[in-house]
């Protein structure tokens, strides 16, 4: 047992790369996918991402998705401390749209509550991300709570997440952001430009066509200029993806990277859309 | 084995069997819990996520052969809390620790243990939620709970106990709508607040399980009640639900009468009132039982499924979309639409008022005025969406209050469509703070200009027209006032009219299909267009409209 510190935890719907994970040491609780009678933990192995995105159209049943248990989650921060973590920064998808937090409340409460602070990022996927890699950052360079908690709001500050739904089919039959789907309508086919913010997903404006979706995604990317970080996100769309990054190219910086969405979450949104997560510069001043 | 004979103390064995045989039952009303949801489709899970928690919890006691009932209780707990799946999954496994931790110090159940074991489950369920909310399952383990203390002391044998515990949650659990207003708004009770109900009651003595030594029946074997599959099937039937209301009623033996009858059913209630819920190919068949059997009928609803699944649309606009659009309620409008799918489409996107007309059915100024009159908001945009509909549109205007009513002068339903999406877009986009009316018309208008509208209908007799011969009864394609093809069919029609007016930077065809033409028709045409025309996007609406059997819109 060595003495590390303060350990950064997440939950896989934080779409970090793996690279990222490993060589900052962040712990990655699994969420769930259920489809039919099986219980799929996300964490990128359990689940073939491709496989799943390929086939979700034509399941008769929508998976769903679900939290680890409370005892999973008593575990993870069980194993955390063993290992020799002094404290946990754990940082997870809103209180709002997930089960999540509260499993890990319960899961901290029967470790030691005192040294776990558990985080709403009120964001997703790599919006989520952008505050663990930072945090982890931090903690590896050894960096006090305090300072972790303050960097982790000033990331959550200077982060958009802005995406494409290319079909409401999903969300309208997810039924977790009721207020989106029922403000959409669901009648015609429209394409919602959506922002995350605050725990939850709101329209910024609808569209009937990709391209003209796309150039309101584009012309609010470029908005977000100089940027930090920024992440091209998609639900098996690597395509569609990669043509979006050349067309905002020049305000890619240096960490850019393309990221395919979790199931937890693509499951909701289905597959086609794409999005992106920034994080301004200005977030270091 | 004889030890758990005893009705007044429950040892290991006799929990485990009575957990095996409520599990088994609760694989029965998986589906009609999942069904309990907000809204009437078949997507729920709560339901399945109950299940596979007890599913899970039992998995650590299926191989245990031990009387101690504090080992049985907190090893079902800890499976359940390992196997926690959703919200109710979660609190569920709260109850069962909470329920395990008091028999923690006992041999054998009893009443008053009972009592301080349910109460101390209501207590972790309540203590591992943040906020919690009534009117869900925690509310009916508090009330159950709460009810059963008042008798613990009267010497009540535990089925007795166990039976006012059952009840008095199936009653809390018939007053979660009057809790949560999104349950009564939407007329179903809390799906997990069922599950905990559903759950109980399989426990209860009503079939002598903690009274009959069997052997306990593994609670997976009893799934095949439960399909998934059936949700998704073509056919949804028709919900029926009803209150039975007589003298000594055995609500075990209707379970069994009608068990053959359809599917997803729950009969809850007790011997004066008893509630069925069934789903059937033919509603008059449980009706017809009940009826039989003697018993006053109450409360009678029928649904039709697959109608309540498509007609959902509409009824998610008027209920959740509320407060998004009270934000946005500087701007009414109000429609002009030929038929009940285009009015419905409307609707959808947050038309306060639709009025019927089109061609050859023209609305009336007083049909605007009145219509005008009806909505609430500062200022009204109107979409005439017909050509000889904009005067009388801009007559009503003026006769109203030229300040307040607008008039886009939008030339058809499709025109008008793509004006009210752009302003729903406006609206959207957060720039529009400061009532900023200039643009939001800029916006409607640049939208209705773009998109390209195409009327499909029929020639009433023979003619000629710049340059095409036109047959009594051939099919016109009409875009822009102009006749762009004629064609001996529909789809001929509808082909050339496409081959005629797409342009390159077209990526959406919209098809709203007439009164005249089958939906299944509609779908065959689609799918056959997607083959010709494989990189475009195609969306097929019902319009209802009659005269057109298609708009067409391209954009």
């Amino acid at each position: 047992m060595t003495f590390k510190g303060i350990q950064v935890a997440a939950d896989s719907v934080c779409d970090l790369p793996v690279e990222i994970v490993r060589d900052l040491d962040i712990r990655i609780i699994p969420t769930y996918v259920n489809i039919g009678d099986q219980s799929i933990a996300d964490d990128g192995r359990g689940l073939d991402r491709q496989a799943f995105y390929r086939q979700l159209p034509s399941m008769r049943v929508q998976p769903t998705t679900s939290a680890p248990s409370p005892g999973e989650a008593e575990a993870f921060y069980q194993k955390m401390l063993n290992d020799g973590a002094e404290k946990i920064v754990s940082i997870h998808v809103p209180d709002r749209l997930s089960g999540v937090l509260n499993t890990m409340r319960l899961g901290a409460r029967a470790v030691d509550a005192e040294r776990i602070t558990l985080v709403d990022s009120l964001q997703l996927t790599f919006g989520i991300g952008l505050q663990v890699w930072a945090a982890a950052e931090l903690a590896v360079a050894g960096a006090s709570l305090d300072d972790i908690l303050e960097a982790i709001e000033r990331v959550r500050q200077h982060t958009e997440v802005y995406a494409i739904i290319d079909t409401m089919q999903y969300l309208q039959r997810s039924g977790r952001v009721n207020s989106l789907v029922a403000g959409i309508g669901t009648l015609l086919k429209i394409k919602p430009i959506v922002r995350v913010a605050d725990g939850d997903i709101n329209s910024l404006a609808r569209s009937r066509t990709w391209s003209g979706a796309e150039a309101k995604l584009k012309a609010l990317t470029l908005d977000q200029a100089p940027l930090d970080r920024l992440a091209i996100l998609h639900i098996d769309n690597r395509l569609g993806a990669e043509r979006f990054l050349d067309s905002i190219g020049e305000i890619a910086p240096q960490e850019t990277h393309i990221i395919e969405v979790c199931p937890t979450l693509g499951a909701h949104i289905g597959p086609g859309s794409i999005g992106v997560a920034t994080l301004k510069q200005d977030w270091r001043n | 084995m004889s030890s758990c004979r005893n009705t007044y103390g429950v040892d290991g064995k006799a929990l485990k069997r009575a957990l095996a045989s409520a599990i088994g039952q609760f694989s029965q009303h998986v589906e009609v819990i999942n069904e309990m949801n907000v809204f009437p489709v078949p997507d729920g899970d709560t339901g399945i996520n109950m299940y596979h928690t007890l599913q899970r919890a039992y998995s650590e006691i299926s191989d245990l052969d031990d009387s101690d009932i504090a080992e049985v209780s907190r090893r079902f707990a800890y499976g359940a809390l390992m196997g926690a799946r959703g919200n109710s999954g979660t609190i569920l496994s709260q109850l069962l620790k909470g329920f395990a931790e008091e028999l923690q110090s006992t041999k054998a159940l009893d009443t008053p243990h009972l009592a301080l074991a349910c109460k101390r489950a209501a207590q972790f369920a309540y203590d591992a939620v943040t906020s919690p909310v009534e009117g869900t399952i925690l509310t009916v383990a508090r009330e159950a709970t709460e009810t059963l203390e008042l008798h613990a002391d009267e010497g009540l044998a535990l089925s007795e106990a166990l039976d006012i515990l059952v009840r008095a949650a199936q009653a809390s659990l018939r007053r979660t709508p009057e809790l949560l207003p999104i349950l009564k708004e939407s007329g179903v009770v809390d799906s997990g607040a069922l599950g905990l109900a559903s759950f109980l009651e399989g426990l209860a003595p009503g079939d002598g399980k903690f009274d009959r030594p069997e052997k306990a029946e593994a609670p997976v074997a009893a799934r095949p009640g439960v399909s998934m599959g059936s949700s998704g099937d073509a056919s949804y039937g028709y919900d029926v639900q009803f209150l039975m209301l007589g003298k000594d009623l055995n609500i075990a033996q209707i379970r069994q009468d009608l068990e053959q009858a359809g599917w997803s059913l729950l009969v809850v209630g007790d011997d004066s009132t008893v509630k069925v819920h069934i789903h059937v190919d033919n509603p008059a068949l449980p009706i017809d039982y009940a009826v039989q059997s003697g018993a006053i009928l109450d409360d009678i609803v029928i649904e039709n499924m697959e109608l309540q699944f498509r007609r959902r649309p509409g009824q998610e606009t008027s209920s959740a979309a509320a407060p998004k659009h009270q934000a946005a309620e500087a701007y009414g409008v109000i429609a002009v639409a030929p038929g009940d799918g285009l009015r419905a489409v409307f609707e959808d996107l947050g038309c306060e008022a639709v009025i019927r007309g089109g061609q050859g059915r023209n609305p009336s100024v007083e049909d605007f005025l009145v219509a005008i009159d009806s909505v609430s908001a500062s200022k009204v945009f109107i979409l005439p969406n017909n050509r000889n509909i904009i005067m009388t549109a801009r007559q009503a205007a003026e006769s109203a209050d030229e300040r307040r009513v607008d008039v886009l002068p939008t030339t058809s339903v499709v025109q008008g469509i793509s004006a009210l999406i752009a302003l729903r877009s406006f609206e959207d986009s957060g720039e529009d703070s400061g009532g900023d009316l200039d643009s939001a018309i800029r916006e409607m208008r640049a939208a209705a200009q773009q998109v390209c509208s195409i009327e499909i209908t029929r020639a009433s007799r023979d003619s000629r027209l710049g340059g095409l011969a036109i047959g009594c009864g051939d099919f016109l394609a009409i875009g822009d006032g102009q006749i762009l093809v004629a064609g001996a069919t529909i789809e001929a029609a509808v082909r050339d009219a496409l081959a005629k007016a797409l342009k390159a930077e077209h990526e959406l065809v919209t098809l709203y299909y007439g009164d005249s033409i089958q939906e299944r028709e509609a779908k065959d045409l689609i799918e056959r267009l997607s083959f010709t025309y494989s990189e475009l996007e195609f969306d097929l609406v019902f319009g209802g409209q009659d005269l057109y059997p298609y708009l067409i819109g391209l954009e």
